[in-house]
């Protein structure tokens, strides 16, 4: 028994990391209904960033890290102005294959300029475990999960009552009718990429400095793809509830199934979740259904 | 099509003809001559390479019925070609079936596993499929690399040479005619389907599947039938490369490759026939002259690290992919038509 | 113009194009420098860039040192094409199918992993090919591929009998838990544990596969604690990257210090202590077939001067002493094929040179002491491991420092049984 809570805690605490980096999807969704495959590489290139200011490069904490913040800002900002304008109409075909484009892009530029490909980052957290019962759960992923809640809360107060935020979920809601309140959608959908990465960067340290860095950051990044499938692609909630779900779906699967099944089996039940909610509930738990009409 | 002045089309048969004149006849008997004959004047590495380009071709055909012409985003392609090389590599290596035999069941293991992850493809649409088709692929490399027992796992499974009956297809320059063959045959395929009824049914659905179905398309049937087609013909381009590779790893078939070849649709132009040859061409030939300059870019910057030009292929298709959708969504194809009126217009092309 | 003309003059354009091979093939062909070629490919990005890179670098410094100072092999220049793999193998594929239409002589790799796809290939053709880390099912049935150094399945061998002599202090049979990565890497000691175990004296509780880009094998090993709770060995045959994950997940679950953790040659570089931290790892044993760097043998000053003016980054660095050895070792090699039939039948690099290199350099060496930078190399028909030495070490106070001299590993012919594929 002391082994399900083992499971259960490590599933929570990994859950929660899935969950923030959905979060980020969930942004981009709920304001510009554009779908960010790019994910997984946003989060990887952040985090080498990471390691290049504060290995290679040497800075202390408090400089590296703000450092990092910014260069999210600036590719979100570049990503936004120089790939999804001008595709501001098309088909959404073209949009999500932009994505695509730059995910295999980003994925090259990280080849490119760290060709060592796997590191580690210094520790931000002391190692010593802590103790749930018999369970034991290191630091990070308690800070993990801290954070992710704490972000969770200010996006969702934001997109509640800030006035950028309500203009946010307008632009999803009716473009144009949002242009003709003289809202200038450009710098709506520039916020909204903006903070996807600032929020898929600060994911990303998080989780490198548990498991290092390496391309095991872009199956994460798949793995929250079904988070956010599961949760609804729109709804903040969702990625919340549906992120340790997945987590420990993953965990106990992994745990049990490995004996019966075989090796690995980990790895691709959130994969097999996805199929198995586009076939009950293709719009996730907490998601909006579309109605189409001609 | 366009058609020089003076060439008028008196019954159906002239008015749907793909050659429809005597120098459309010479250039592509011409162009014929030229592939066939390659195997004369190219050295080994370049019959290769273009070997990889027609099985490419055969794949991306496929993607492209499935995505330019009926609209179905499908990022896993690379998922039912593995289907198809280990369908043939399993009949043809460990049970000792006929190559042909093999190649056939491989494009219809691939087309049944296809209908079945389309399946969702009546129920939704747009990126709820292309995520679905990502888990797909996900899912069947995961089965590959662990049913160990059938497939060899991770360590991978040995695919003997093609052979039809005493003919065994060893060297680059045989196997060059068969894949030309079979590259020949799809594309006949490909382009009457898309000539035909089946083809307007799938452009219907593209454009607006409701309108479609009001108007008494089964979109079930159809949607299925275009996953069908395009993973059937990605079935036969695994097959293809298991043979030609001789040795099958899940590690062959990665996401990445599903991704490059949505880029070689877009960037050949969705929807056209002469598309997907266009683009596999041009990227094949980028990959190639990435490969070919990494040496000498490495040694002229020393400065940065060894083994940064690994990242430059990506870098530059997704570079290509991302130019391309912004400045020429309609593709290389749209580029080629442009041409060929300018030509015929000249000097009046404006 | 005339349609009649156009038409015409196509066909003839298409005509010319056809035959113009002939022509070509009529031109006196130019007179290439005399050189012997050869091929190298090491991972030196992807997800086993942590060794590659090091072993990418290690090669093409040995290649400069034999070429620069000591005229090449047997008096000619070596003209090494060192490529990148990036540990995919359809890459490997292309590149060794690429080596063989160059008129390469041999070809090496740095690991087992992409020696795997390309032995079909080569094999088919009789071109030889030297791996610098290998796992059984490369060369049983012994064919054309060789390896350098013991391969995975001697180091699990190597590593159990030491802990039974040194480390055990219980009766009866100890439990190992083996922990491998889902390659020939892992699968090397699953073999060598399924084919031993019971003439070693151990019991192999559980075997469990991760992959390379884990990134938590918490459960795993929470798995492997509830079920076998006295388990007393974690053997994690596995590159230096995932070892770390697994290493410090045994830390957090305070299985470690407890069980004795010993790990293949693989992960048993400083690149592990790099990325784990030295807190983590102290005291991990492992196996690994070279000398440690610094100590007294003839090869080391050199090997030490070259890195240092290079790549002083890799000072230390196990990986690339191995490949620079495997240049020595390829060098004798062509040297003694050239001794022995002559530098014109190797100039084709055709098959025939390639099964003169073979017989006739590789499987003639004998008692070639590398320099001293590992084992003796020494071949024996049935047997294409060239090196067949290993060393125990341990990782204390953030260094790896050696424990034992010279252990050989004993030939197990695994194509005997019938689960070995």
């Amino acid at each position: 028994m002391a082994e399900l809570l083992q499971y259960t805690i490590t599933g929570l605490a990994v859950g929660m990391v899935y969950a923030l980096i959905a979060l980020g999807f969930a942004l981009i969704w709920k304001s510009s209904s554009v779908a960010n495959l790019a994910l997984g590489q946003l989060v990887l290139i952040s985090s080498w960033f990471t390691y290049s200011m504060l290995v290679q490069a040497k800075f202390p904490y408090w400089l590296g890290l703000p450092a990092t913040i910014l260069f999210a800002v600036f590719l979100g900002w570049a990503i936004e102005r120089f790939t999804l304008r001008p595709l501001i109409a098309q088909p959404i075909l073209a949009m999500i294959t932009v994505t695509l484009g730059v995910a295999y892009f980003l994925e090259g530029v990280v080849t490119f300029v760290w060709p060592v490909s796997v590191a580690s980052l210094p520790r931000f957290f002391p190692q010593e475990p802590v103790h749930i019962g018999s369970a034991v759960i290191s630091q990070q992923y308690l800070w993990a999960a801290v954070i992710s809640l704490i972000l969770f809360g200010i996006l969702s107060l934001f997109f509640k009552y800030h006035k950028m935020g309500v203009a946010m979920r307008a632009t999803a809601d009716d473009q144009m009718a949002v242009q003709a309140c003289a809202i200038p959608v450009t710098s709506v959908f520039s916020t909204s990429w903006i903070f996807a990465c600032v929020v898929a960067a600060i994911g990303g340290v998080l989780i490198s400095s548990i498991a290092g860095i390496g391309n095991g950051l872009i199956e994460t990044g798949l793995k929250s793809f079904s988070v956010v499938i599961l949760g609804g692609l729109d709804s903040f909630i969702g990625c919340m509830v549906a992120g340790p779900i997945i987590g420990l779906c993953e965990n106990l699967g992994g745990g049990y199934l490995t004996t019966i099944i075989g090796p690995g089996i980990k790895d691709i039940i959130p994969f097999i979740i996805i199929i198995i909610v586009m076939i009950i509930k293709p719009y996730g738990l907490f998601g909006e259904t579309r109605i189409e009409r001609i | 099509m366009d058609l020089p002045s003076g060439t008028r089309n008196y019954d159906y048969a002239t008015d749907m003809a793909v050659l429809r004149t005597k120098t459309h006849w010479a250039f592509f008997i011409g162009f014929l001559i030229i592939v066939f004959t390659a195997p004369l004047y190219l050295r080994d590495n370049w019959l290769g390479i273009f070997n990889l380009i027609g099985i490419t071709i055969i794949a991306v055909t496929g993607l492209n019925i499935l995505v330019g012409y009926c609209g179905q985003l499908s990022i896993g392609h690379a998922g039912f070609m593995a289907v198809g090389a280990y369908t043939t590599g399993i009949l043809t290596g460990s049970l000792g079936w006929p190559f042909l035999v093999g190649l056939l069941c491989a494009g219809l293991s691939a087309g049944l596993i296809g209908i079945i992850f389309g399946l969702p493809s009546v129920r939704v649409k747009g990126f709820y499929l292309a995520i679905t088709t990502i888990a797909a692929q996900l899912i069947i490399i995961w089965i590959i690399n662990h049913w160990t027992s059938v497939t060899g796992g991770f360590m991978g499974m040995n695919v003997p040479r093609a052979s039809i009956g005493p003919l065994v297809f060893k060297s680059e320059a045989s196997q060059f005619y068969l894949i030309m063959v079979i590259v020949a045959v799809c594309l006949l395929v490909a382009k009457n389907l898309a000539r035909g009824r089946v083809g307007r049914a799938f452009i219907a659905v593209r454009d607006n599947d409701l309108a479609a179905e009001v108007m008494g398309i089964n979109l079930l049937y159809y949607k299925l039938l275009a996953f069908f087609i395009g993973c059937f013909l990605a079935g036969i381009a695994g097959a293809l490369l298991a043979h030609w590779t001789g040795f099958l790893n899940g590690e062959n078939f990665t996401l990445t490759d599903s991704i490059l070849y949505i880029g070689m649709v877009i960037i050949g132009g969705l929807g056209t026939t002469i598309g997907p040859i266009i683009g596999v061409v041009v990227i094949r030939l980028l990959q190639q002259g990435i490969i070919f300059i990494s040496p000498f870019i490495e040694n002229a910057i020393p400065a940065l690290s060894t083994g940064f030009t690994t990242g430059l292929g990506p870098m530059v298709f997704g570079l290509v992919i991302i130019l391309f959708l912004i400045l020429e969504p309609r593709g290389l194809a749209h580029r080629w038509t442009l041409f060929k009126a300018a030509y015929r217009l000249w000097p009046f092309s404006y | 113009m005339s349609k009649k003309l156009v038409v015409i003059g196509v066909l003839c354009l298409a005509l010319v194009v056809a035959v113009m091979p002939l022509a070509g093939a009529c031109a006196p062909k130019a007179q290439p420098v005399q050189v012997l070629k050869i091929g190298m490919m090491n991972p030196s990005t992807g997800k086993a860039a942590e060794k590659g890179l090091p072993m990418m670098n290690g090669n093409n410094d040995v290649i400069k040192y034999i070429n620069t100072e000591r005229g090449g092999a047997g008096g000619y220049p070596i003209d090494a094409t060192v490529l990148d793999s990036n540990y995919d193998p359809t890459k490997v594929v292309t590149i060794v199918k690429g080596f063989m239409t160059s008129g390469c002589l041999l070809f090496t790799t740095a690991a087992s992993a992409e020696m795997s796809p390309a032995k079909a290939s080569a094999n088919e053709a009789g071109f030889p090919g030297i791996s610098s880390f290998s796992a059984p099912s490369l060369y049983r049935p012994p064919a054309h591929i060789y390896g350098q150094t013991p391969d995975y399945g001697d180091d699990a061998i190597t590593f159990a009998n030491y802990y039974l002599q040194n480390i055990w202090k219980g009766t009866g049979k100890p439990k190992f838990a083996l922990l491998m990565l889902n390659n020939p890497t892992g699968y090397g000691a699953r073999d060598a544990f399924k084919a031993e175990a019971d003439q070693l004296g151990i019991e192999v509780v559980s075997m469990d596969e991760h992959a390379a880009t884990t990134t938590s094998e918490i459960d795993t090993l929470t798995r492997i604690k509830a079920d076998h709770p006295d388990v007393n060995v974690l053997y994690i045959s596995s590159t230096p990257q995932p070892a770390k994950v697994i290493i410090g997940n045994a830390k957090e679950l305070g299985i470690y210090p407890g069980v004795t953790i010993g790990v293949c040659h693989a992960g048993m570089t400083k690149a592990l202590i790099d990325l784990a931290g030295a807190d983590v790892v102290e005291g991990v044993y492992g196996v690994y077939p070279c000398v440690s760097w610094g100590d007294n043998v003839p090869g080391m000053a050199k090997m030490a001067e070259y890195c240092q003016k290079y790549h002083p980054e890799n000072v230390g660095n196990a990986d690339y002493m191995v490949s620079w050895a495997q240049g020595l070792i390829v060098a004798k090699a062509l040297e003694l094929a050239v001794k022995n039939v002559g530098y014109d039948a190797l100039a084709k690099g055709d098959a025939a040179a390639w099964q003169a290199v073979e017989t006739q350099g590789i499987q003639k060496l004998q008692n070639f002491d590398v320099e001293g930078l590992h084992g003796p190399v020494n071949y024996t028909p049935g047997d294409n491991r060239l090196d067949k030495f290993n060393r125990v070490f341990q990782i204390t106070n953030g260094k790896i420092t050696q424990l034992t001299d010279w252990v050989e590993a004993p030939l197990i012919k695994y194509e005997e049984f019938d689960w070995f594929k």
